[in-house]
């Protein structure tokens, strides 16, 4: 009898180690955030609390499930043609629209939602921000009727009247209802990757007659909008606090486990790990000071690294600069790839994880593990980025000084005069403003915010680059801006090198790649590279993935090898502490979806760090079974 | 008086145009990018830059834009925020913040006068003994180690040693009292001092020897004369630190998360939000002028010996 007893209590508890020691879950999520959301008009989401809301409180017609894969949302099922350039979408049936009261309206959601979705994103008198060219370009008929109207708008088409324009929506815009319950897309091109663009909020869908008995509220109060998500607003006060509370008419409400979801605002997230550990908060991110602060607490053995992101940050490099010494400098190769050696980006690492830096270098434009292609491969194991992405911390002191050996041979008289440089003002005001000779040393501004991290950063920069090169060859000048990066110094062309990042907008490598070609969206270093676009043109007009990434991937290696941005860190790298069981919830590298709280389990105590790591080898071990990887 | 108030109005009225219509050009002034963020740039093209300016309003020529504010004035339409909030009307905006820095605002206003009052009187009667040179070293403390670094150290510290919540929630009342409190600190300190600085001048008067030569008892000395003539020239001020209460506390409605007005102005010159910014300058520079007028009107009214009129207006307190 005492051995059955205890047979049964070590079965116990080989099942809670299985289980890996799960605690009760919690039907409560409490979490922080910062930056106050713009309003609840959920096609426009700037920043990531707008985003949070708008993903958890609409539905859009497929999501992100936890592995990152496209699963049905409110759309059941869906096809394409063969070419990938229409999508046809058949949609639950019986699914309501509920109040702020999360009651059930009478009205269903259907496919004319979809296209009333967009045709008040296409309208120019949305002021919808994010309705960039691209997409305007993808879908059949959209860029006319959107320039249509701002013609009409701006006088300068008087033949066609306004209500004119906005009824000829449904005649020539690729977006249809075939009947209640099916929409369809037409595209312009063969998009392959075309649910990774549903994901985002302008695919939304909206109910038109609430929309029109609205009018100009619609999104200003909690009540001017309807909702088609896991959740409803409960409570919204502005610049306080949002309440989310389950939707009990949602279509999925099995996989809702947080039923209450309390986010509220702080002025400074630093303040979260104090609210966590009196239990006011469900989670919190850690600063790599605050990690050092706890490492000999109680708390240290709960601390873990929190889950990169998509973002990628990288220095630019000016081409254009009214800096005569950096331009010419920045114009030849040896010079880029002695920075490219040059800088120890492990080092500058540190100041966000002081005991992991490498697990936060990024070396490619291109995220690992988010563009897959129809075979489930990686892009980033593509020949050409496979090898720079292993490289590691490329930071090699005997190479920087051969290649800026050579660029000085390249550009200098021998005397150290620099060739074509005369002595004059750089005026880079109100930033910086400063006297170059056109001799060695070469003058280099660079350009940061004032928050203690990013000036720390600015300064081991600086001396990173003095020491690996010496003063008498290169020095570093700091100028700093406020709260606009690109307003401040970008814009205007007030930089020699800055760091910057941007947004992976949807599954392909063209969301970047597309955008840093010459005169791209995001080339801010203002390079021109024919044979770099080249590739970008021909990998785009590919639509079998496979092909398609062979060909992006040789032109991001070109990219990389001449050195026209440097990639140096994954964004989302910092420490966090918290009660939610990892992977549990959506991920994925674009969109509005992987902020949805579906499914997420909050747990009574918070997750050890020895757990999680647990965790993190059995989810990557699904997550690369199911890949094919 | 009457002739007085009526000038006094004609004058604040004229003020209150100078600042708005100024206010409102210098913000036509603004460059056009201030609209748009770094993700806006990337995602809109020049012709979609120019449709969202357009349908804005900020291209009209200025003399129209104006003319819209005022008439929207007119109908007790302040217009729509165009960046912070987007769209939401700003009647709205105010109505939801001003209640939040009001209420804070009046309560450590009443905290400050009562415990600042006190110990101002305290401290001039006990001069250069130990109540006297407590109450200094609180003055100077507060005053001179800047308010970020205590107010800090008063959430981190007191929320920990009391287990009270670090920010504000509007159900929780224990979470009022840091905030209420923090507010008064350098009220306090500020109505302490001057309190008991003007006491002291005026126990130094001929009729205060007077009056004690005449065997007055003290107290009624300090109560009937010094003190009453001592609030002079603080009263001055008591009718704009209760009307600019409105304006709450960027820094303590930041620490404590409390929805409030403070910030909102900064943040609305930041995100180039015209018609936020327009709205506040109107109410702060109406509120502040009457704030004055009040001032002058009820100095008056605790010591009539002042005129108003014929002798180019109040002399103002040192304070």
């Amino acid at each position: 009898m005492k051995a059955r007893a205890m047979g049964i209590a070590i079965a116990l508890a080989l099942i809670t180690v299985a289980a890996g020691g799960a605690a009760p879950a919690l039907d409560r999520y409490d979490a922080t955030y910062v930056a106050e959301g713009a309003s609840l008009r959920y096609f426009y989401t700037p920043d990531t609390t707008d985003q949070r809301v708008a993903a958890n409180t609409q539905d859009g017609l497929v999501e992100q499930d936890r592995y990152g894969k496209f699963v049905p949302s409110l759309a059941e099922s869906w096809k394409a043609s063969a070419d990938s350039s229409e999508w046809t979408f058949s949609l639950r049936k019986g699914i309501m629209w509920v109040d702020s009261k999360g009651q059930k309206t009478a009205y269903e959601i259907t496919a004319d939602d979809f296209v009333n979705g967009f045709r008040y994103v296409a309208d120019p008198k949305s002021g919808i921000k994010n309705l960039s060219k691209d997409i305007r370009k993808l879908i059949v008929g959209l860029n006319n009727y959107y320039l249509d109207l701002v013609d009409i708008d701006s006088g300068k088409k008087k033949d066609l009247g306004r209500d004119q324009a906005l009824a000829a929506f449904d005649s020539s815009v690729g977006i249809k209802a075939l009947d209640r319950y099916t929409v369809t897309y037409k595209l312009t091109k063969p998009t392959p990757f075309f649910l990774s663009f549903l994901v985002m909020e302008l695919f939304l869908p909206v109910e038109q007659d609430f929309l029109a008995s609205v009018g100009q509220d619609f999104g200003v109060a909690k009540e001017k909008i309807l909702y088609s998500g896991a959740y409803y607003i409960a409570d919204w006060q502005r610049d306080k606090q949002i309440v989310l509370k389950a939707n009990p008419a949602y279509w999925d409400a099995k996989s809702i486990t947080v039923k209450t979801v309390n986010l509220q605002k702080v002025v400074n997230a630093d303040v979260q790990i104090q609210m966590f550990q009196r239990g006011e908060l469900s989670s919190a991110s850690l600063s790599a000071d605050q990690v050092k602060a706890l490492g000999k607490t109680k708390w240290a053995s709960y601390i873990y690294p929190a889950e990169p992101s998509t973002v990628t940050y990288w220095f630019d490099i000016n081409f254009t600069s009214a800096n005569p010494e950096f331009k010419a400098f920045a114009n030849n190769l040896n010079f880029r790839k002695a920075l490219y050696y040059g800088i120890d980006r492990a080092k500058l690492n540190e100041l966000d994880d002081p005991y992991q830096p490498a697990n936060i270098l990024r070396n490619t434009v291109i995220p690992e593990q988010t563009v897959f292609d129809e075979k489930g491969k990686d892009y980033s194991d593509y020949p050409g980025v496979k090898e720079i992405r292993a490289s590691g911390n490329h930071y090699d002191l005997k190479k920087a000084r051969d290649y800026l050996s050579k660029a000085i041979a390249d550009l200098t008289d021998g005397k150290g005069g620099i060739k074509g440089v005369s002595a004059a003002t750089v005026d880079f005001k109100p930033i910086a403003q400063f006297q170059v000779d056109g001799k060695l040393p070469l003058q280099i501004l660079y350009v940061h915010f004032t928050d203690a991290t990013d000036t720390k950063r600015a300064l081991l920069l600086k001396a990173m680059i003095e020491s690996t090169f010496g003063k008498e060859n290169v020095v570093v000048e700091l100028g700093q801006v406020i709260d606009d990066m690109f307003a401040e110094a970008v814009e205007p062309r007030r930089f020699d090198i800055i760091n910057d990042n941007f947004r992976f907008g949807f599954a392909d490598p063209s969301a970047q790649l597309g955008r840093l070609i010459t005169d791209g969206g995001i080339n801010d270093g203002m390079y021109s590279d024919p044979e770099f676009d080249k590739l970008v043109a021909d990998a785009t007009a590919k639509t079998t993935l496979s092909e398609r990434y062979a060909i992006f991937a040789k032109a991001e290696a070109l990219f990389l090898d001449r050195c026209y941005v440097l990639p140096w860190k994954m964004g989302g790298g910092a420490y966090t502490i918290s009660k939610v069981l990892p992977f549990t919830y959506p991920r994925g590298g674009f969109g509005i979806t992987r902020f949805k709280y579906k499914g997420m389990i909050v747990e009574k105590d918070p997750i050890t760090a020895a757990r999680y790591l647990q965790l993190k080898t059995a989810f990557y071990k699904e997550l690369t079974a199911l890949t094919g990887k | 008086m009457g002739p007085y108030v009526l000038r006094r109005l004609g004058q604040s009225l004229f003020t209150v145009v100078i600042v708005v219509v100024s206010v409102f050009m210098l913000l036509r002034l603004m460059p056009s990018s201030g609209y748009f963020t770094r993700e806006d740039y990337v995602n809109m093209d020049a012709t979609a830059r120019t449709a969202y300016l357009r349908n804005m309003g900020v291209l009209d020529n200025p003399a129209i834009q104006f003319g819209h504010f005022i008439s929207g004035l007119a109908k007790a339409d302040l217009g729509r925020s165009i960046a912070i909030y987007p769209r939401t009307p700003v009647l709205t905006i105010l109505a939801e913040k001003a209640p939040y820095s009001l209420w804070f605002g009046l309560a450590a206003l009443v905290i400050s006068m009562g415990l600042g009052l006190g110990l101002g009187v305290l401290m001039a009667r006990q001069k250069d003994k130990v109540a006297d040179g407590i109450g200094t070293v609180y003055v100077t403390i507060v005053r001179a180690i800047p308010s970020l670094i205590w107010l800090f150290l008063i959430q981190q510290w007191v929320t920990g040693l009391l287990g009270w919540p670090m920010v504000f929630y509007g159900d929780r009342p224990v979470s009022w009292i840091l905030p209420t409190a923090s507010l008064s600190l350098s009220g306090i300190a500020w109505y302490a001092i001057w309190l008991r600085r003007f006491m002291v001048d005026e126990e130094n008067r001929d009729y205060v020897r007077f009056a004690t030569s005449k065997g007055l008892p003290r107290r009624r000395v300090m109560t009937g004369h010094v003190l009453r003539n001592a609030l002079v020239p603080l009263v001055q001020y008591f009718p704009q630190q209760v009307l600019l209460t409105i304006a709450g506390s960027l820094l303590i409605e930041s620490i404590y998360s409390i929805p409030g007005m403070g910030g909102l102005l900064v943040n609305a010159i930041r995100q180039q939000d015209n018609p936020i910014v327009q709205a506040l300058v109107l109410l702060y520079s109406v509120l502040g002028i009457a704030g004055v007028f009040l001032g002058d009107i009820l100095m008056m009214l605790v010591d009539p010996r002042i005129k108003l009129e014929g002798s180019g207006g109040a002399k103002a307190g040192k304070a």
